[in-house]
């Protein structure tokens, strides 16, 4: 008897948990729609306008979630193109200042540090269209609720999805509206190369720069801290992607380790040997200090002045 | 009689003229005396020297809140309701802490042991830092904090009840919203502090690095509490190719660690922390203090 219990009680039991598996099942690979997507764009787009940037004046950020929202919202997910966001392009289009453009690939998180949001640079991210959908996700379903929340088809799956054709969308008007001196900021370590021959820059933002409106597009190649060299100015990717600008008839140049990008990278790895600072400073002036020293300010006034000799002795 | 005939309509043209000019002048007159009592009857909006409140501060703090990726158990729109009663319709000179004790409960969330990183006079640099470098968290790091940055916002008695024009300044007024709602998130913020705790201070400032009139000086010090908080890290900053006004053996420094250490913190200085230092180089790359030793020089 208790033979039967258990095999029942097994039977039950992997009964449920093909069911609970049926029903986590989903229906595309991809993460769901961000929760409070609506909150948060609105926000953003708020945020965006009153606060990041106002010089764009204002907005109407209800508008712009609608326009942005009816791209994809009741439809088949794997049927949205580009142009279904012209009305919200048209709505949260700006100016972006002439020589502040800045086009990446396989460094994003570096991007948005280094742009300092305007202060330094504008990339896509720092426009109101990227400010409002960055590191987002969403897509629509034939029904209620419109949204789906559980799951949505990656670019694999298929590409007329919600997201990509926002970003292809996003990446050519952002092109369209670039000026002055152009900047891209490459990944050498990448694997595939710093440029990928097939991207968002190789395939919808090159194609959409207006040449007249361009002086001059400076090319950043730079290394991870750890990584390897796979890639750098004047080789595979990199020199591929230098003739087909220079083919197109734009001044090109190209820096490998751009410096006030090395020094951001180096910020998780302070103590790499590539991060160590080459001054001679005496070890009073950097290293930990308790305070238990008395009396040796004098003798850290002449360390530091001797330190201070012999550097400049060095750089003569 | 033709003179005769001729001189009295003259005189009843110029009486008429005359009486037209005079009823001008009294119905001008009467005209900015009522209006002027229009406006003095009116609703009147108490006028301030700091900016107002910041416009659809609403959907901005919502927006953040439903952003701030521990916020995931929070309910967004009750911690909004919650601030907003602690200052709408109210005069804005008159704000008390316990006007914003129900917003703090709902936002207030636990912080991670090692990762509290207080600071004074290096707002910029410090939140570049913990932008980059997600292993510490200052105030502005925290739900509270992330919602409330950059942002303002006061009440006024009449309607609506909020006022976007104008904001008291701490000058005018020291029971303000901003200023009391920055004093009681950082001392909560104090409190909840524990292990090693880290100060980044400005080393390059006149008037000394540490102050005891800073809201680091005045409230998060004396809030830091002695059974959670093991030692008390500064990181002396100083502006790259800027001033060494004060160092580790400075008068402010040595005053701060006297104070710490009455307390029973452990206390230690380190002056120009090499990462914060590295994030100081992207904005000074070519400075002599900024040279790096490596092989992977800039080739251009």
């Amino acid at each position: 008897i208790m033979n039967i219990f258990f095999l029942s009680l097994s039977f039950v039991s992997l009964l449920f948990m093909t069911s609970l598996s049926e029903g986590q099942e989903k229906k595309w690979k991809g993460e769901g729609t961000t929760p409070n997507l609506e909150n948060i764009v609105i926000g953003r787009c708020y945020e965006y306008t009153r606060i990041v940037n106002p010089s764009v004046g204002e907005k109407n950020c209800s508008e712009l979630w609608e326009a942005f929202k009816n791209a994809f919202i009741n439809k088949d997910p794997c049927s949205i193109l580009p142009t279904d966001y012209e009305l919200f392009i048209n709505l949260s289009l700006h100016t972006i200042p002439p020589n502040k453009s800045l086009f990446w690939e396989n460094n994003q998180l570096l991007v948005n540090s280094f742009s300092g949001r305007t202060r330094r640079y504008t990339a896509l991210g720092d426009t109101l269209i990227g400010f409002f959908a960055d590191l987002l996700n969403w897509c629509g379903q034939a029904g209620s609720p419109g949204l789906d929340y559980d799951s949505c088809p990656t670019t694999e799956e298929c590409e007329n999805n919600a997201v990509e054709s926002f970003w292809r969308m996003a990446s050519i008007t952002y092109a369209q509206h670039s000026s002055g001196v152009i900047h891209v900021l490459l990944n050498g370590s990448a694997e595939g190369g710093a440029y990928p021959v097939k991207g968002f820059f190789a395939d919808y933002e090159i194609p959409n720069l207006q040449k007249d409106k361009i002086s001059k597009i400076v090319i950043w190649v730079v290394d991870d801290i750890d990584g390897p060299d796979r890639d750098s100015c004047g080789t595979h990717t990199v020199k591929i992607l230098e003739n087909r600008l220079k083919t197109l008839g734009y001044e090109v140049t190209c820096t490998d380790n751009y410096k006030p990008v090395m020094f951001l990278l180096c910020l998780d790895h302070p103590d790499h040997s590539n991060c160590a600072f080459s001054s001679s400073a005496p070890a009073a002036q950097r290293g930990p200090i308790s305070s238990d020293r008395e009396g040796s300010w004098n003798k850290l006034i002449f360390v530091t002045f001797v330190g201070f000799l012999s550097r400049s002795a060095l750089v003569y | 009689m033709p003179p005769r005939h001729s001189k009295w309509p003259r005189t009843i043209l110029l009486a008429g003229i005359a009486l037209l000019l005079v009823s001008l002048v009294v119905a001008a007159v009467l005209a900015s005396v009522l209006t002027r009592g229009k406006q003095e009857m009116g609703p009147r909006r108490l006028k301030w020297k700091d900016k107002g409140t910041t416009r659809n501060l609403r959907e901005v703090i919502l927006g953040r809140c439903y952003s701030y990726v521990a916020a995931r158990d929070k309910d967004c729109l009750k911690i909004w309701e919650s601030l907003k009663q602690a200052f709408i319709y109210k005069n804005p000179c008159n704000i008390t802490p316990e006007d914003y004790q129900p917003l703090m409960e709902l936002a207030s969330h636990p912080i991670p042991c090692n990762k509290s990183l207080f600071w004074s006079k290096t707002n910029d640099l410090v939140h570049r830092y913990t932008k980059s470098n997600h292993n510490f968290l200052t105030l502005e790091d925290t739900l509270l904090g992330y919602m409330a940055d950059r942002v303002s916002w006061c009440g006024d008695p009449s309607a609506p009840g909020i006022n976007y024009e104008s904001c008291p300044k701490r000058t005018e007024c020291e029971s303000n919203p901003i200023s009391v709602f920055w004093k009681m998130a950082s001392k909560m913020f104090a409190e909840a502090a524990c292990g090693v705790v880290q100060v980044m201070l400005n080393g390059s400032i006149e008037a000394g690095a540490f102050r005891s009139s800073s809201i680091f000086g005045s409230i998060e010090i004396s809030n830091l509490n002695p059974d959670k908080v093991s030692a008390v890290q500064i990181w002396l900053m100083h502006d790259i190719g800027g001033p060494q006004s004060e160092s580790c053996s400075g008068h402010s420094i040595k005053r701060l660690k006297g104070i710490l250490e009455e307390r029973n913190f452990k206390f230690n200085c380190e002056e120009n922390h090499r990462p914060v230092q590295l994030l100081q180089c992207v904005n000074n790359p070519d400075h002599a203090d900024c040279r790096l030793c490596s092989s992977k020089m800039e080739t251009p």
